[in-house]
């Protein structure tokens, strides 16, 4: 069960990440191979049309199971290790390299203000003396500091379960596009008024590596010119020094889950979208740097910030220029901290679903005891990131020659699965990457091998170019690799144990759809949703009064797969996986104590709130009780179920909503149009109202309810015309407030009145009833 | 150069000369794709 978002949404979700990119991308390829960098990443970004096409391909198989089972199908079990360790480090690595590079904008535009207030005398005399000239702060170590204060606080939002919004992504994208535009118009205007340089062909000859740059190969062929050697190799290298222009893509696979019917064509809007944004930002920004920053200040001073170094270069006075590189910053910083945000969740997503597939111990996923999430994990992320932030000491390009290493071999072990299972696996593909011919009866993938080829050839060039990253990635992936195989050892033990007790225990059933027909339950059930197995009091109020030959009572867990969950859905076994099996155990245990019969269902959801109102709806549940959430109090549980209930479609039921609180105090909502509760001063004004009414002539036989309707009528057309809105409003406000009862609590009462996104239930979820 | 590492420079060239003519294809035919998508003129969901 779902909540889909439109392919805008989608597309700026992954922006967020890929355009993220432009801040730092031609900058660390200008340091690597010279003035020309800027032409390999407008190639890079025209590639990347190619490889989001794979990436389509990928999404656009009906295949369950993580990216782990996937890749292993294709690859087997050691390469598709590999590949997930290499995926971990490129999302591990996203967030590292956004937080500094967010730290090296606003530390450089701290550091311009100072040169210009001092310019100008602003500076006090003592604190010129204090600083021995212009104050300046230190970028590298501010940015290390401000990088690591988003980490954290990014990290103490999804340990608390952030919920991912869709809307902020597409506000972000909205100003990061009026940024985008100013760019360009401005830069346009300035190329005319004042000319630009010619940035150089990308030709070997205008390559001009370093010897960081020519990494394990520097000291292979010392003092010697590869380019001048090699040619088209170091083209190359060139081409493997800007790839991470591309980085992000890979985040097309973890929102295509999300996106709303037609999947496919949503799904090629987005990535269409993504292409062309990412081109003309990352690409048209990387040329205009060179073209309009001076050389003798674009590596040494703009190297890390080189969009702000741009906003400085442009036709105008001073004031403005240094306006707009603070836009510049402000943007950049909500871009880059949102990849910091992207790249935990994603990781979370990855290592989640690596833990679904066996392949990392359940002890990984052990949700908190507050708020549900998996803070394990979530820590060790945080963690490695921390580690990698405090290493780099704020270096931007080492980070970026690492974060390239993670991108590149991802990319490369996705096309490669991608290839292989064309032979290998011969179910529904909803797209396949063109050109493909026939020969003989066989089909030759041409397109797809292609692209396998150039990042198959892109990434063992890095393997010797960026001898960091090398090093770098290659212990990172050792060790994940090893995690992964003794987990996978650990689980495999496991699971054959848990098996024969789920065999024991319990009978699985999977289903497309909740159904209430073919699950044997009763129309007028009591829903019970549960999550943690230590608080299943609300199970035990439930039970105490239910009588459950008359009234059926379904225990419901909602398998929430939040964003970055994966490209693929869960296998049934995913789904029914040890904790669910626990959760059950002591949920029948429970039941047995009360020697009563109840049912058991596993929904797989991105949002527990929609879960648990489609399946009440789905099942014709009377009442759903739930337990007090840490997080929210019961008016805002009631307001958030009320919201997913406002978003299924018509015809769908009303329910009662039983929030049980320690202690077995109850807390009840009714969920859909209800009569409400009237405060006894309304209903003596209703009935003065009608006595006076009665005594007119011929109104003598009106009743409360015809001077309700005739009072609803004329509030409608009042607010509805718009002619008294504003003052009902004010009035309502006031009310509100000197009632004292708190916003959400009164949408919860009136649930009307909210227009959420449209939710739909998901034709491939899969029940499991016992 | 040793001769092996000549090989796999040769290697990894053609690697990518080949690669990028390929998807150079890859990049017109679903890029007419894409415009059939945004103009609303693609067929049917799944092939």
């Amino acid at each position: 069960m779902l909540t889909f978002i439109s392919y805008w949404r989608a597309a700026a979700i992954v922006l967020n990440d890929l355009a993220s990119s432009a801040f730092y991308a031609c900058g660390i390829a200008e340091q690597a191979i010279g003035k020309s960098a800027p032409w390999f990443i407008v190639g890079v970004m025209l590639f990347s049309f190619t490889v989001r096409a794979v990436y389509v391909e990928s999404c656009s198989m009906f295949v369950r199971g993580g990216v782990y089972r996937v890749v292993k199908e294709a690859l087997g079990g050691t390469l598709a290790k590999i590949s997930v360790s290499a995926l971990m480090f490129d999302y591990i690595l996203t967030g590292p390299i956004s937080g500094v590079s967010a730290g090296q904008y606003i530390a450089g535009l701290v550091n311009e203000v100072f040169i210009t207030a001092d310019a100008h005398g602003w500076i006090p005399r003592a604190v010129h003396n204090i600083f021995d000239g212009t104050p300046q702060l230190n970028v590298n170590w501010t940015s290390v500091i401000l990088a690591l204060a988003v980490t954290i606080y990014f990290w103490w939002e999804n340990i608390k379960g952030i919920h991912e919004s869709s809307e902020k992504a597409l506000r972000v994208m909205q100003i990061t596009t009026v940024m985008v535009v100013i760019l360009l118009a401005w830069s346009a205007i300035t190329v005319a008024k004042g000319g630009a340089q010619s940035v150089p062909l990308p030709t070997p000859e205008n390559l001009h590596f370093t010897k960081e740059s020519l990494g394990f190969l520097s000291h292979r062929f010392p003092g010697q010119s590869l380019p001048s050697l090699f040619g088209v190799l170091g083209i190359l290298i060139a081409f493997g020094h800007s790839v991470l222009a591309m980085s992000g893509e890979e985040s097309l696979a973890q929102v295509n889950r999300e996106l709303a019917h037609p999947k496919l064509k949503n799904l090629k809007r987005a990535a269409i979208v993504i292409a062309i944004y990412s081109f003309v930002f990352t690409g048209l920004s990387a040329l205009l740097s060179v073209m309009l920053i001076p050389d003798a200040v674009r590596v040494p001073v703009y190297k890390d910030n080189l969009i702000a170094g741009l906003a400085m270069y442009m036709w105008g006075p001073q004031i403005l220029r240094l306006l707009f590189r603070g836009f510049v910053v402000v943007v950049g910083f909500l871009i880059l901290s949102g990849a910091v945000n992207t790249a935990i969740i994603g990781s979370n997503g990855v290592l989640n679903r690596v833990s679904e597939d066996g392949v990392l111990a359940d002890w990984f996923r052990f949700p908190h005891r507050r708020y549900g999430t998996s803070h394990r994990i979530i820590n060790l992320i945080v963690l490695l990131q921390i580690l990698t932030i405090l290493a780099s000491r704020g270096n931007v390009y080492v980070l970026g020659e690492a974060y390239a290493f993670g991108v590149i071999w991802s990319f490369t072990f996705n096309s490669l699965a991608m290839l292989v299972l064309r032979f290998k696996y011969k179910g529904i593909r909803g797209w396949k990457v063109p050109p493909n011919i026939t020969i003989g009866g066989y089909e030759i993938p041409l397109g797809l091998l292609s692209v396998f080829l150039v990042l198959l050839a892109t990434a063992l060039i890095n393997l010797f170019t960026k001898s960091v990253a090398t090093v770098a990635g290659v212990s990172f992936a050792i060790v994940f690799f090893l995690i992964f195989t003794v987990s996978e050892r650990v689980n495999r033990k496991k699971f054959a144990l848990a098996e024969q007790q789920m065999k024991d225990h319990f009978q699985l059933l999977q289903r497309d759809t909740v159904e209430r027909d073919a699950l044997n339950i009763r129309a007028g059930n009591v829903l019970v949703p549960v999550r943690d197995y230590n608080t299943l009091a609300h199970l035990r109020w439930a039970l105490e009064r239910i009588n459950t030959t008359d009234q059926d009572v379904v225990v419901m867990s909602a398998r929430v797969s939040r964003f970055g969950a994966g490209a693929y859905d869960l296998a049934m076994e995913q789904i029914f996986s040890d904790y669910e099996q626990t959760l059950f155990t002591r949920a029948v245990s429970v039941a047995e104590s009360f020697g009563k019969h109840v049912s058991l269902l596993v929904v797989p959801a991105t949002d527990v709130w929609s879960a648990i109102v489609q399946t009440a709806h789905n099942l014709d549940s009377s009442e759903v009780v739930a337990g007090l959430s840490s997080k929210m109090t019961p008016p805002e549980q009631a307001f958030e179920l009320g919201r997913a209930w406002e978003s299924i479609p018509e015809p769908k039921g009303q329910f009662v909503l039983q929030i049980v609180r320690p202690g077995n105090t109850v807390d009840t909502f009714r969920i859909g149009p209800h009569t409400p509760t009237m405060k006894n001063e309304d209903v003596i004004l209703l009935h003065r109202l009608w006595l006076n009414i009665t005594r007119e002539q011929g109104l003598e036989k009106v009743h409360h309810h015809d001077i309700m309707t005739e009072a609803l009528t004329r509030f409608a057309r009042d607010y509805g015309a718009g002619r008294d809105r504003e003052e009902i409003i004010k009035e309502l406000r006031r009310t509100a407030a000197d009632s004292g009862i708190t916003l959400p609590r009164r949408i919860a009462d009136q649930i009307q009145t909210v227009q959420p996104e449209p939710t739909r239930s998901n034709p491939d979820t899969k029940p499991k009833k016992s | 150069m040793p001769l092996v590492v000549t090989l796999v420079a040769r290697l990894l060239e053609t690697m990518f000369v080949i690669g990028s003519i390929g998807s150079v294809a890859v990049l017109v035919l679903s890029g007419i794709e894409d415009l059939k998508t945004l103009l609303g003129r693609e067929e049917s969901e799944h092939s």
